[in-house]
């Protein structure tokens, strides 16, 4: 069966599986009773095992089903959730992230078995059943501990069913009215394509003897699907257990069965009966299954109905049989033998994709048709020929709208490219739960605003940057407990990840309650290294020299410890915010605490811009960062420090003249009446000087391209409409 | 243009017949002032127009701004002032090409004329050693002879390297 369309599906979900479980065992962790979150955990464990079983990732699949066994007793309240036992399931989860991470670049799973994590879970299984299991059940649980490579060698799984009290009681009873209870297991042929429905057959003719008491997988799984290639049941029947190994063997694509008496007085079935069917060996069993097969497809329903005629009990069946078999017929043909099916390991990687929501698919597809609406105008305009007075005003009315049409249009796909910050702070709590351990500190992580949206290409870089601060924040910023304990503050650190929008912007902000950043200390490191001379130390502002974390290995932490203080940390996170066009900032209070704030770009690639005239030269300036629109006089210039400021409406601002920063050539200036652009960068503001206005207009940004990189002023150019490329200011960069 | 390639990739296919003819290079001669100088063809993207170039504040003398060149934004430097020569005057003749190197993205310079193409064998070219101190003679890595004229081989590497922005 070939699987690889859907690989992209089970890229996605397996990404949410593991996310869910990550987030729900750190909730198991903090309350270990919570059913709905047991429960929740055994779901996403359960699919993830299916999903891995149907792409064929065998060893995903083994894994996930050990998780599985651990939760089911958990869920069952046979295993009680401890500390050890979380730290391995987390190791769990790390090791299918590995496999997807495999998938996703090689679209196979790697060769890792990771069987010590195995062992580990089963040690879990086992541990607990000893402790609190009676002996009896005790003996039946050992073959399931050992690992799954013993189960593929023995023949009689059924002996490790466990039977719960009161499947007991059936048994007990029915013992009593002299009917006798089987063990089946039964193996159905690897080619098979229909195991439920080989199944659901077997199931079938036991219910035609008997009773099936218990089945493992449950009768629900195995109609799903969800087991490999054997399933074990226990039978209650008056027949011979001959007669009821035959029954399950006579449905087609059966490899083997095997299957005893259970003996009810030892609670297990006696050693003598385990014989399976000395004959029937797998290879001839199958070849058997073959011959009939191949009889039934030339034959027909006759062929059918003789197979099963040594067993008249079986007679029902004959008509699913009928059906089953025409499906099979064609199956097989169409589907390549198994064993070929893994997947080539130079797959081409994965595609990223967005998931949108169908609303704002829907709402993009009005647009566009309101454009061909807007087109078409515009078309009979052109074709009317006349050009009277009447369909100029008509042609102006159809532009205003294809122009309101195409901002709507801008805006939404924008909105399609918007995620959630959600996806990438998610993994967050993990990893500090992580940090904790390591560092041995207490530490809390408290998020808020994760439905933030940001342009997708934005949400996938910001991942980095982030874990560097709350690595930073975790390290270096919380102190020792002791030291907490002597400044007065409580034990557990608490970590804030806060994220929201401010206008065009969007706020992240890494704050924590610890030792805050050691201005003298980063002075003196700074000096040592020579960034700096001590005369410039002297008069740098402390703002100053905390920036100078931002240079290039330049890591004031004491001792370096692998979680941070190589020095690659901070200058990585500026210029990875920088390349998303974002600014970092931080503010610190030496004591209590630093606050990381990153302020990033709503959207990219076009914005609605303010184009202004400076001496012959047109410039850009983006509308989010424009605050107002002033005329002043020359007499409203006032003087501070020799530099030109105004008080505006009560702030005093200092007034930026562009030609003298951009170098602008100009004969004279006019000081009698100045149009001042007042920008805001954060809680700082400034009056841009410039000629004229020209107006409102939604520009592409285009890069400059790495030749020209040096202006900080200028953040990138557009081209107008008339063919000019106008630059774009950078107004976050005059101040 | 198309004509140019297609006798390049003449030359060129000749070459994998086996027969070694003698090497050949393609130059387009352009003028700065009275010398000539000669660019390899296959630097070469474009050669437009002179139009409206967008000065950009702050950056290096030689570089004119950056024109709009089919919707990219491609930056103009000025080989005349790169090479300490008088500013460009713009004139009729005035063409921008457009080179295509292989570490920086689209870059133009100003010319003040196109003259023509020339096929240089290699036993046309002579090579100049870097020994002279003159900064100008970096920008060349050889001379041609042609018709009795000479014309100064380009190095555009060290031409279109921004020394200041590396430092």
């Amino acid at each position: 069966m070939d699987v690889s369309q859907y690989l992209e599906i089970f890229i996605d979900e397996t990404k949410e599986h593991l996310q869910s479980l990550n987030t729900q065992i750190l909730n198991l962790e903090q309350d270990s009773e919570n059913t709905d979150t047991i429960n929740e955990i055994f779901r996403a464990a359960h699919s993830l095992k299916g999903m891995a079983g149907t792409m064929g990732y065998k060893r995903m699949q083994n894994l996930t089903h050990d998780m599985e066994n651990v939760f089911s007793e958990v869920r069952t309240g046979n295993i009680k959730v401890k500390a050890n036992m979380i730290d391995i399931l987390f190791q769990c989860l790390d090791a299918l992230e590995e496999y997807l991470d495999n998938i996703q670049s090689t679209a196979d799973e790697g060769s890792n078995d990771n069987e010590p994590l195995i062992k580990a879970l089963n040690q879990i299984l086992s541990g607990e059943v000893e402790s609190e299991e009676v002996a009896e059940e005790k003996v039946a649980e050992v073959p399931k501990s050992t690992g799954r490579k013993v189960h593929r060698k023995e023949d009689g799984k059924w002996e490790a069913i466990i039977l719960s009290e009161s499947e007991r009681t059936v048994i007990g009873k029915a013992l009593e009215q002299g009917k006798k209870v089987y063990g089946l297991t039964v193996y159905i042929q690897e080619s098979c394509i229909l195991k439920a429905a080989r199944a659901f057959l077997v199931f079938k003719a036991m219910e035609s003897l008997g009773e099936i008491i218990v089945s493992s997988p449950s009768a629900q799984e195995i109609e799903d699907e969800h087991f490999e290639t054997d399933f074990s049941i226990f039978v209650l029947s008056d027949s011979s257990l001959d007669v009821v190994i035959e029954a399950a063997q006579s449905v087609s694509e059966i490899e083997k069965v095997a299957g005893g008496e259970w003996d009810a007085s030892s609670g297990q079935t006696a050693a003598a009966n385990e014989t399976v069917k000395e004959e029937v060996t797998p290879a001839s069993v199958a070849k058997e299954a073959e011959e009939k097969r191949a009889a039934a497809r030339e034959n027909g329903p006759v062929a059918v109905t003789e197979t099963v005629q040594d067993n008249p009990a079986l007679a029902p069946a004959v008509h699913e049989i009928r059906e089953v078999r025409e499906e099979a017929q064609d199956a097989p043909v169409a589907a390549p033998p198994k064993n070929d099916k893994k997947p080539a390991v130079n797959k081409p990687v994965v595609n990223r994709t967005v998931r949108v929501d169908i609303e704002k698919l829907d709402s993009l597809m009005n647009l566009v048709s309101e454009l061909i609406i807007a087109k078409n105008s515009l078309v009979s305009i052109s074709a009317s020929g006349s050009s009277d007075a009447s369909s100029s005003s008509a042609f102006n009315e159809q532009i205003e709208y294809l122009e309101s049409v195409t901002t709507n249009l801008h805006e939404s796909v924008m909105k399609v490219r918007m995620v959630p910050i959600e996806s990438v702070v998610q993994k967050f709590p993990r990893m500090i739960r992580d940090l904790q351990k390591k560092l041995g500190k207490k530490m809390e992580l408290y998020m808020s605003g994760e439905e933030t949206e940001l342009d997708r290409t934005v949400v996938d870089e910001i991942g980095d940057p982030l874990m560097h601060l709350l690595r930073n924040a975790a390290d270096h910023g919380l102190e020792s407990a002791e030291l907490r304990k002597e400044r007065g503050k409580p034990a557990t650190g608490s970590i804030h990840l806060d994220a929201y929008q401010d206008g065009n912007n969007v706020i992240i902000e890494v704050s924590d309650d610890g030792g805050g950043i050691n201005v003298i200390g980063v002075k003196e490191r700074a000096i040592d290294r020579g960034v700096i001379t001590p005369d410039q130390a002297e008069n740098m502002s402390d703002k100053d020299i905390v920036n100078l974390l931002f240079l290039p290995s330049f890591s004031t932490a004491e001792k370096v410890t692998d979680v941070s203080g190589r020095g690659v940390g901070l200058d990585v996170v500026k210029s990875k915010i920088e390349a998303l066009s974002g600014e970092v900032d931080v503010k610190t209070k030496y004591g209590e605490g630093s606050t990381w704030t990153i302020r990033l770009p709503l959207t990219l690639a076009i914005i609605q811009a303010l184009m202004v005239v400076v001496g012959d030269e047109k410039y850009a300036i983006s509308l989010g960062s424009i605050e107002t629109i002033e005329n002043i006089t020359g007499e409203d210039i006032k003087y501070v420090q020799a530099k030109e400021v105004i008080n505006l409406r009560g702030a005093v601002i200092p007034l930026i003249r562009l030609d003298d920063m951009l170098d602008i050539p100009k004969e004279q200036r006019n000081d009698d009446n100045l149009v001042v652009v007042i920008v805001r960068k954060g809680d700082k503001q400034a009056g841009l000087v410039v000629d004229e206005l020209i107006g409102q207009q939604e520009i592409v940004i285009k890069s400059l391209g790495k030749y020209i990189n040096k202006c900080k002023f200028i953040s990138g150019a557009t081209i107008l409409g008339d063919g000019e490329v106008a630059l774009i200011l950078d107004a976050n960069a005059m101040f | 243009m198309d004509e140019l390639k297609t006798k390049a990739a003449y030359v060129a296919s000749e070459d994998e017949d086996g027969y070694v003819p003698p090497q050949i290079t393609q130059f387009i001669v352009v003028k700065f002032g009275e010398e000539q100088y000669g660019i390899d063809i296959k630097y070469v993207d474009n050669i437009v127009r002179m139009q409206h170039i967008t000065r950009v504040p702050k950056v290096s003398n030689y570089i004119k701004g950056v024109i709009n060149l089919r919707g990219e934004v491609v930056p103009v430097m000025s080989v005349r002032l790169k090479m300490d020569l008088e500013d460009d005057v713009e004139t009729k003749a005035t063409r921008i090409i457009i080179l295509k190197l292989e570490q920086h993205c689209n870059i133009g310079i100003l010319v003040d004329e196109v003259k023509e193409v020339v096929n240089l064998e290699e036993n046309q070219i002579e090579r100049v050693s870097y020994e002279t101190k003159d900064d100008k003679s970096n920008f060349i890595y050889g001379i041609g002879k042609y018709d009795g004229g000479l014309i100064s081989l380009l190095d555009l590497n060290s031409v279109t390297l921004d020394k200041e922005a590396l430092s």
